[in-house]
């Protein structure tokens, strides 16, 4: 998994700077509504086993809250590069062969997260017509949507950037924010 | 084309994509929505899409996960690695090979607030590695016992890839985190007694270190206080259904948030680095998440994880025989992919095929012992060559020694894996008894 990688891969571009700082604050923000969803459950269980008295509808809450983070911690993973790749085949192939594998992938991702956006949009929509609510304390699913679209959005966006960056790594032959031998 | 053949094209061209480097969760989400509209059209597609997203990203289940890795990068900042190695250090050290006994003990109580192999290895690399070598310990040995001892982190729970499993087979993420304590228990001891083996064999590889008081022992406990109330409270709050695992990660991450701030000395920066670390990891999964769910969807359509376990309970081969080739085939994966991977791209089709054998148990049982037993065996793909990661992070962290001698020094370990496996499989009430005494 790549969940230890640690040398952060860094855009050098003014585009590619500028989402960088966007994904990453985004990313903060979703792991900030994680901590609070982490805090609003320690209240919860406290309430509940000290108090007799729990945060009524927590779990719904809880599942909410994670589900935008979820959507706020993706373009931060894309930008870094920290999708999980099997490696082992493409180890010893020229630097360029790998890159090109990196464009095809991108290219998939886009269409994919640009497909996932458009429906969301009228998922978003159904949920508002039909007034969806949450099971115990009725709250209203159209609502944490909008955002959740406009991170998705933000998300084509990137994948969009690192398209462009594997191009001109393809064309330079090595990569362009990190060493090239394989992570 | 039938169902059937459109499922084993779709795996076939899912395998081409995995080998030329595309992102799995992006391979699976392009061969499902392929599959998907090849079977049932792109209207069902788009139809389905509109809110899948949202429910696989919201659902009560899967906000354990993100929670238990915020946990786990607080517990990583919060000194403790430190306290667990110099405790089992005052308890294990004055045995021959007793500082590499002790780095097993560090990472098992680390596994016990971190669900990462990873950080595991990592965290305990940097306190017990110095130590080995001013111990003059084998290269072999120290870094082999670390990459080994890594792996506690997912053995014992709470632990990721289990949380995952649970999803996939619609089981209870707390009595699996039941099954897994003895067997994670055995596993430390299994490594502990590989290391006595070995130094036996070869006392040059691992001197004794220095004897402590009984005073010094005790004292050294003390320190590791916080471990223990974070486990007892989290793990034991799971165990006895006080509350949910979900409840578990909330109050888990609130926990080592504290101690990260009052004794691991964690500020501004740090907490934005774990926040960081959390997102890229969770967004990792949750990415995979999504394609699974239409991959699966997909391969539902196609009838083919209902067909491939007909054709297995209706060949004639022992249950056993059909268990040991899939052993064989996830130690092989383990050779080239990573434990979650593996995990999401075999499961759909290996649990059908073992709920439909008979092992002499309940199919919820058979859910906890074949999960326990996957779980170990996928884990193992993290010390074998040639990208076994907890080898490369040990490694990279011990400059002197060679890969290969670290690969080397795997070996005992990765042999007690294979014996663990064997007494696990020839015993299932070693996993099935803590979910049957606490039912």
């Amino acid at each position: 998994m790549s969940e230890m990688s640690t040398e952060h891969t860094r855009p050098t571009d003014p585009v590619g700077r500028v989402l960088y700082q966007v994904s990453k604050w985004l990313a903060i923000f979703g792991g900030v509504v994680l901590s609070a969803m982490a805090i609003l459950t320690s209240v919860s269980v406290f309430g509940r086993s000290v108090l007799q008295q729990p945060v009524p509808g927590d779990f719904e809450l809880v599942a909410i809250g994670t589900g935008i983070s979820v959507f706020a911690f993706l373009p931060w993973c894309q930008i870094v590069r920290g999708n999980v790749l099997v490696d082992f085949f493409m180890s010893t192939a020229p630097v360029r062969a790998r890159i090109f594998g990196d464009v095809v992938g991108g290219i998939l991702y886009l269409a994919i997260a640009a497909l996932l956006t458009w429906r969301m949009i009228f998922g978003g929509l159904d949920m508002y017509y039909y007034n969806e609510l949450s099971m115990t304390i009725n709250f209203p699913r159209w609502t944490t949507f909008p955002i959740s679209i406009a991170m998705l959005g933000f998300l084509t966006i990137v994948i969009a950037y690192t398209i462009g960056r594997s191009i001109a790594e393809m064309r330079a032959g090595r990569y362009l924010d990190k060493p090239d031998t394989p992570a | 084309m039938s169902g059937l053949e459109i499922g084993l094209t779709g795996f076939g061209v899912m395998l081409v994509l995995l080998a030329l480097r595309i992102p799995i969760g992006v391979a699976m989400l392009t061969v499902g929505m392929a599959g998907y509209v090849t079977i049932a059209g792109e209207n069902a597609l788009f139809s389905y899409l509109k809110t899948e997203t949202y429910w696989r990203f919201t659902a009560e289940t899967l906000s354990v996960v993100p929670l238990f890795l915020l946990m786990g990068q607080f517990a990583a900042k919060a000194g403790l690695s430190q306290a667990l190695f110099a405790a089992a250090y005052t308890w294990l050290g004055h045995h021959r090979g007793g500082i590499a006994m002790a780095a097993i003990g560090g990472c098992a109580g680390f596994g016990a607030i971190s669900g990462s192999s990873l950080a595991t290895s990592a965290t305990m690399g940097q306190v017990a590695l110095p130590e080995l070598k001013r111990f003059n310990y084998s290269g072999a040995l120290a870094t082999g016992s670390l990459a080994a001892g890594g792996t506690l982190g997912i053995l014992i729970p709470p632990s990721v890839v289990l949380i995952i499993y649970a999803v996939m087979v619609e089981a209870n993420v707390a009595t699996l985190f039941q099954a897994a304590f003895i067997p994670g228990i055995l596993a430390a001891l299994g490594y502990i007694a590989v290391i006595a083996i070995v130094v036996r064999v070869n006392p040059e590889a691992g001197p004794a270190g220095e004897r402590a008081t009984r005073a010094q022992k005790w004292a050294a406990l003390l320190e590791i206080w916080p471990v223990l109330i974070i486990f007892v409270l989290v793990m034991g709050g799971i165990y006895f259904g006080i509350f949910t695992p979900t409840e578990g990660a909330g109050v888990g991450a609130f926990g080592t948030f504290l101690i990260a701030i009052t004794r691991g000395g964690m500020r501004v920066n740090g907490f934005i680095e774990a926040l960081l670390g959390t997102a890229q990891t969770t967004a990792m999964i949750f990415l995979i998440l999504l394609g699974a769910a239409i991959f699966n969807a997909f391969l539902g359509f196609s009838q083919l994880p209902i067909t491939a376990a007909d054709f297995f309970g209706n060949s004639g081969l022992s249950p056993y025989t059909i268990l040991f080739g899939m052993i064989a085939l996830f130690i092989v994966l383990g050779f080239v992919m990573d434990s979650l991977s593996m995990i999401f791209l075999t499961i759909p089709i290996f649990w059908p095929i073992i709920a439909a054998l008979d092992f002499g148990m309940s199919p919820d049982e058979a859910k906890l012992w074949f999960g326990i037993i996957a779980l170990i065996v996928v884990e193992m793909g993290l010390i074998t060559p040639p990208v076994g990661l907890n080898v490369f992070i040990i490694n990279s962290m011990a400059k002197d020694v060679p890969m290969i001698e670290t690969f080397k020094g795997v070996i005992p370990f990765f042999a007690s894996d294979i014996i663990r496996v064997g007494v696990l499989i020839a015993f299932p009430t070693i996993t099935l008894i803590l979910p049957r005494l606490l039912a």
